[in-house]
């Protein structure tokens, strides 16, 4: 039997499809009582990730347990893992009800099990309509509501704000969380860290198959540089003085604001006055942690494909920051790209200071900026 | 393994194919039953007096006390029972193709107790199909053949028990076909034709050409209409039972044929067989389903 642990391993998975990796080599463990955000573009294997996780894909090499068992071990599966993945099936002439009812048979729970659980997803005045007739967002709903009926200890879900209002999407967020912190596991796959930065703990990104950078999401958004922007009286008198006070990454922009990395509003304010030049205003901008993101997995889209190990410094592979991997179409939103105007030469530099945004401040779970 | 089967039961039960194979299954039985059931009264001229008087003599038995009503009772089981092999294609082809596979296996211990569920609910539904076949066609038979034509209440029963028998495992043969080939679509079309049409030439065209009679005695369809048209056959003398003086082996088939058994060594015998077919496409269903990739 499984230890109860709500604990996901994943150890040296590997599937290949013919003669197409889909993963290799890929490891990370998700702990319970978090969430944790399985990030990566279109085509990484975070699917056929999921799926081995689940049993439902038989991996080439490697394991992937849950409870410390693989899926077909774990006695009555629904009752330790619900699982909301893509494209999942519902008959289409099956009402949403006995969906349900078919698959709390299955599982052993009772037939009220369905009613609450419709209720939970907002699904209960759809109740008797088929599911073939369902939006996109019902289904993730219908799903939700399946992969819970067994009350799982672990819930697994495959992108599963697609086709959700942003009210669904706020919804799930908090539903999320609050299952962690009963102690549960959970384990989300999204290509757009955006859409889960404000609701997990943990982050596991691959690209191209392989584990890219897995840890806390606060060891990565420490990661994050900024920079201030300072319009002063004199710029070259205010580079000068920041040069002569040890801030080396200071670079003039075309608009006569000079752009200071590497240190605090505070820190250029006094040496600003030291000096005696006059600062009219200090705007500080933050690098967004998906522009981190892209950078960890545009590998896929280009040569030098580089495994980071667990937690490293992401930093030192690209040149610029603003530049999106070739390729990379960003569905939904545009992206964010805070420094485009003045592209800095060398902007990455030594970790300056901490991140002025804190998990949980930001409402809403997707899409909304 | 309980709760598995009360989920495959309300699965069935909360879609429309059952009663939607059901229908045309109780009315092929019944229209097939009653074609036969009238022509069978003439069977006297159908075979051609000779080889009839020949045949009742063989048995002991006047001609017009011949049980012919086997023969409409058997055509009409025989055609009734393909809709129960569509059935069991759906059974889990459908589900690949629904997508719905995917929830299955995953609210199951294991893939082996998610077929074995499937397949005990299934062997349930081939006892309801052949019962309500039966009847329809017993039905149609009572309605057409004159009272010196029926069989007797124990071939009656006979025919009961191998109707149930026959849509059982026709049932289990389409989940099997369904199992391996996974296609709900390739699968139904391909039986349809192979059982209806290819079949029935290969055993025309070899009989006729190249005077092998037993070939309808082992083939999938041949045998699953043997098990119900063997009897019928039997009770002829055609097939089973050694006949003193035996029958003209020209003469056999034709009876066999007539019964709808046509190569039919015995009921059991072609149920054994048939059973065989039905084995070879459910292990071999089984053992895809153990390892395949759903993606």
């Amino acid at each position: 039997m499984h230890d109860g642990s709500g604990r996901i391993a994943v150890q040296n998975l590997t599937k290949q499809f013919g003669a197409v990796t889909a993963v290799q080599n890929l490891s990370f463990t998700v702990e319970p009582g978090s969430v944790t955000g399985f990030l990566g573009p279109n085509g990484a294997g975070k699917t056929t990730t999921l799926r081995m996780l689940l049993g439902l894909v038989t991996p080439t090499a490697g394991t992937a347990t849950i409870n410390g068992r693989p899926h077909h071990q774990l006695g009555n599966p629904a009752r330790v893992v619900g699982a909301v993945l893509e494209n999942e099936g519902f008959h289409p002439k099956r009402t949403a009800r006995n969906h349900l009812r078919v698959y709390a048979a299955a599982i052993g729970v009772p037939d009220q099990r369905v009613d609450e659980m419709l209720g939970l997803v907002g699904l209960s005045p759809a109740a008797d309509r088929k599911a073939g007739g369902f939006s996109l967002g019902m289904r993730q709903r219908l799903a939700l509501a399946t992969a819970l009926l067994g009350d799982p200890q672990v819930l697994v879900l495959d992108e599963p704000s697609n086709g959700l209002d942003p009210e669904g999407i706020a919804w799930l967020r908090s539903f999320l969380r609050s299952f962690a912190q009963q102690g549960r596991t959970v384990l989300v796959s999204s290509h757009l860290l955006s859409e889960v930065e404000q609701t997990i703990d943990q982050v596991v990104i691959v690209s191209a198959g392989m584990t890219r950078y897995y840890g806390p999401l606060d060891q990565l958004r420490a990661s994050q540089r900024s920079r201030v922007l300072v319009q002063p009286a004199d710029a070259n008198g205010l580079v000068t003085a920041l040069q002569e006070a040890g801030l080396h990454q200071v670079e003039p922009t075309q608009d006569g604001r000079v752009a200071v990395s590497g240190a605090t509003v505070q820190q250029i304010g006094d040496i600003a006055a030291k000096a005696g030049i006059a600062v009219y205003g200090m705007q500080e901008e933050k690098a967004d942690l998906e522009q981190l993101f892209f950078q960890l997995t545009s590998p896929q889209y280009g040569a030098g494909a580089t495994a980071y190990p667990p937690q490293q410094q992401p930093y030192q592979q690209q040149q610029e920051w603003n530049a999106p991997p070739p390729g990379y179409q960003q569905p939904g939103q545009p992206p964010q790209q805070p420094y485009q105007q003045t592209p800095p030469p060398g902007f990455q530099q030594q970790p300056g200071q901490q991140p002025g945004q804190q998990p949980g401040q930001q409402q809403g779970w997707g899409g909304q900026q | 393994m309980g709760n598995l089967i009360k989920a495959e039961i309300r699965k069935t039960l909360s879609t429309k194919s059952w009663w939607g194979l059901m229908i045309p299954a109780v009315l092929f039985a019944f229209l097939f039953a009653l074609g036969w059931g009238a022509i069978t009264n003439d069977l006297n001229d159908f075979l051609g007096s000779s080889d009839a008087e020949e045949l009742a003599g063989l048995l002991g038995v006047q001609l017009g006390e011949l049980p012919v009503g086997l023969l409409a009772l058997a055509h009409g089981i025989n055609i009734g029972t393909m809709f129960p092999v569509i059935f069991g294609v759906f059974a889990l082809a459908g589900e690949y193709s629904k997508k719905t596979i995917t929830t299955t296996f995953l609210t199951a211990p294991n893939r082996m107790s998610a077929l074995s569920a499937k397949m005990f609910t299934y062997i349930g539904w081939g006892v309801v199909y052949g019962i309500i076949i039966v009847a329809f066609a017993s039905l149609a038979t009572v309605l057409t053949v004159d009272s010196a034509g029926l069989p007797t209440a124990g071939q009656w029963l006979g025919v009961l028990g191998a109707g149930i028998l026959a849509t059982t495992l026709a049932t289990l043969f389409g989940i099997g076909v369904g199992a391996v080939w996974n296609s709900v679509t390739g699968a139904t079309i391909t039986l349809t034709i192979w059982m209806l049409v290819v079949e029935n030439v290969l055993v025309f065209v070899s009989f006729g050409w190249f005077g092998i009679t037993w070939l309808g005695g082992v083939l999938p369809n041949g045998t699953l209409n043997g098990i119900v048209g063997a009897i019928g056959a039997e009770a002829f003398g055609a097939a089973g039972v050694s006949v003193p003086g035996a029958l003209d082996e020209d003469l056999q088939w034709l009876l066999q044929y007539t019964a709808g058994a046509p190569g039919a060594f015995s009921w059991w015998a072609a149920a054994l067989i048939f059973l065989a077919w039905t084995m070879l496409f459910f292990i071999g269903g089984w053992a895809a389903n153990q390892r395949r990739d759903i993606t």
